[in-house]
């Protein structure tokens, strides 16, 4: 499906910011980050699934990109005008983005070996017997090292908050 | 939220709980313990965070593998028929998309049928009750045999027809069933009253008038605030565009 979104979508997005006087790795980071945004308003129910992706994906990707060539950094670029992009989407949750942020400095704190468990388990959804054959241990074991990972996250619980200090 | 080391037992019923993987009366025996434990509430918010936070994390890496392989394969240019395999490969995958979007039931079907799953029934203690026909009868309930349970509670709801026990769980049957509108009426009646089952019902009428698409009147039950059932109600609403 990521893949098939990557291969449908990313060259219209690609082809407005190289005409913004951005780069193809622009583009990249630039649709990741709107792939990442519509990923977590559908999953947490902030939009209709039904949106069509193309266009949301295209929306948050040029006023990403916009608010780019607009600060201090890239005031030399020169833009393609276009009144629609000045606004921000109304579909585009206000905190979504703050939010990514979070997570991400929340991912951030596990070392690789963590990341590589529980991505297979959480974001793979793969079962820990297949996890544990991959791995060369103990399906016991890797039950303990899912635990043991997922109690480092939460040892970061005020980062997750949005706390100042962390725990 | 407490700063005691959260259990193993406690963090894979959390961890089943949000990734759907437990079975309804796991479900139902878990979300009565989170209405009396505010802790067990919070290590729940802060689990499904972490797990959010994993899978933005896999999304993340699975996205720039992804541009890391499509630019390795521009650069490379390409066999004939390894273009050719590809193309016709994500002709037939907007094919499939194409054929399941059409075909699809609507939007407040679909939600219905996420969100629907029976009651898990009332624990029943073998010589716990004097009322045997009620008890064997939430025993097939239990085991997912509808049709006896309701058979058996029927001549108890003539006897007492105003039992919002009875009332309740006929009603699960007739929804399970597929019988909506009978189901509605025996569910209004309970959640008029103080019954315990006030709050289920509620949320059980709210999902009949998602699934008749009655926006309105599912709006008009005000289940925003309910403890158990607030956020899922709002969830859908807002999928409605509510």
């Amino acid at each position: 499906m990521l893949r098939s979104l990557y291969a449908e979508h990313f060259p219209t997005v690609r082809a407005m910011v190289l005409q913004n006087s951005g780069s193809a790795n622009d583009a990249q980071d630039i649709f990741q980050e709107a792939i990442s945004v519509l990923w977590l308003s559908v999953k947490e129910g902030r939009i209709i699934p039904e949106v069509d992706p193309g266009g949301y994906l295209y929306r948050v990707a040029k006023n990403k990109w916009l608010d780019t060539v607009r600060s201090a950094a890239h005031k030399h670029m020169k833009v393609v005008h276009d009144e629609r992009t000045l606004e921000r989407p109304s579909d585009v949750p206000d905190d979504i983005e703050e939010r990514i942020v979070r997570l991400r400095g929340v991912y951030e704190k596990l070392d690789e070996k963590c990341r590589t468990v529980l991505d297979r388990f959480y974001f793979e959804r793969k079962d820990l017997s297949t996890i544990a054959e991959e791995l060369g241990v103990e399906e016991e074991s890797m039950r303990t090292i899912k635990y043991r990972c997922m109690m480092k996250l939460r040892a970061f619980r005020n980062v997750i908050r949005g706390e100042e200090h962390e725990v | 939220m407490s700063k005691a080391p959260l259990d193993k037992a406690t963090f894979e019923a959390i961890e089943a709980y949000v990734l759907d993987r437990m079975s309804a009366t796991e479900r139902g025996a878990f979300e009565q313990r989170l209405v009396l434990e505010p802790d067990l509430r919070a290590e729940l918010e802060l689990g499904r965070e972490h797990i959010r936070a994993v899978e933005l994390g896999g999304l993340t890496r699975t996205l720039r593998t992804i541009a890391e392989q499509e630019n390795a394969s521009g650069s490379q240019g390409g066999s004939g028929w390894g273009r050719y395999i590809a193309y016709a490969a994500s002709i037939a995958l907007l094919v499939s998309v194409a054929i399941w979007w059409a075909t699809r039931p609507p939007l407040n079907e679909r939600l219905y049928a996420a969100h629907f799953t029976p009651d898990p029934g009332l624990p029943v203690a073998m010589s716990a009750t004097d009322d045997h026909v009620f008890a064997d009868a939430m025993v097939y309930y239990k085991e997912g045999r509808y049709g006896e349970a309701a058979q058996r509670w029927a001549p108890l709801l003539q006897q007492d027809p105003s039992n919002d026990t009875l009332l309740y769980y006929t009603a699960m049957v007739e929804l399970v069933n597929g019988d909506a509108g009978s189901a509605m009426a025996r569910l209004a009646s309970v959640s008029d009253g103080s019954s315990t089952f006030k709050s289920r019902a509620r949320w059980y009428l709210f999902l009949i008038h998602v699934k008749r698409n009655e926006i309105e009147q599912a709006r008009a039950l005000q289940l925003g605030t309910d403890t158990m059932y607030g956020e899922r109600a709002l969830r859908i609403l807002s999928q409605l565009g509510e």
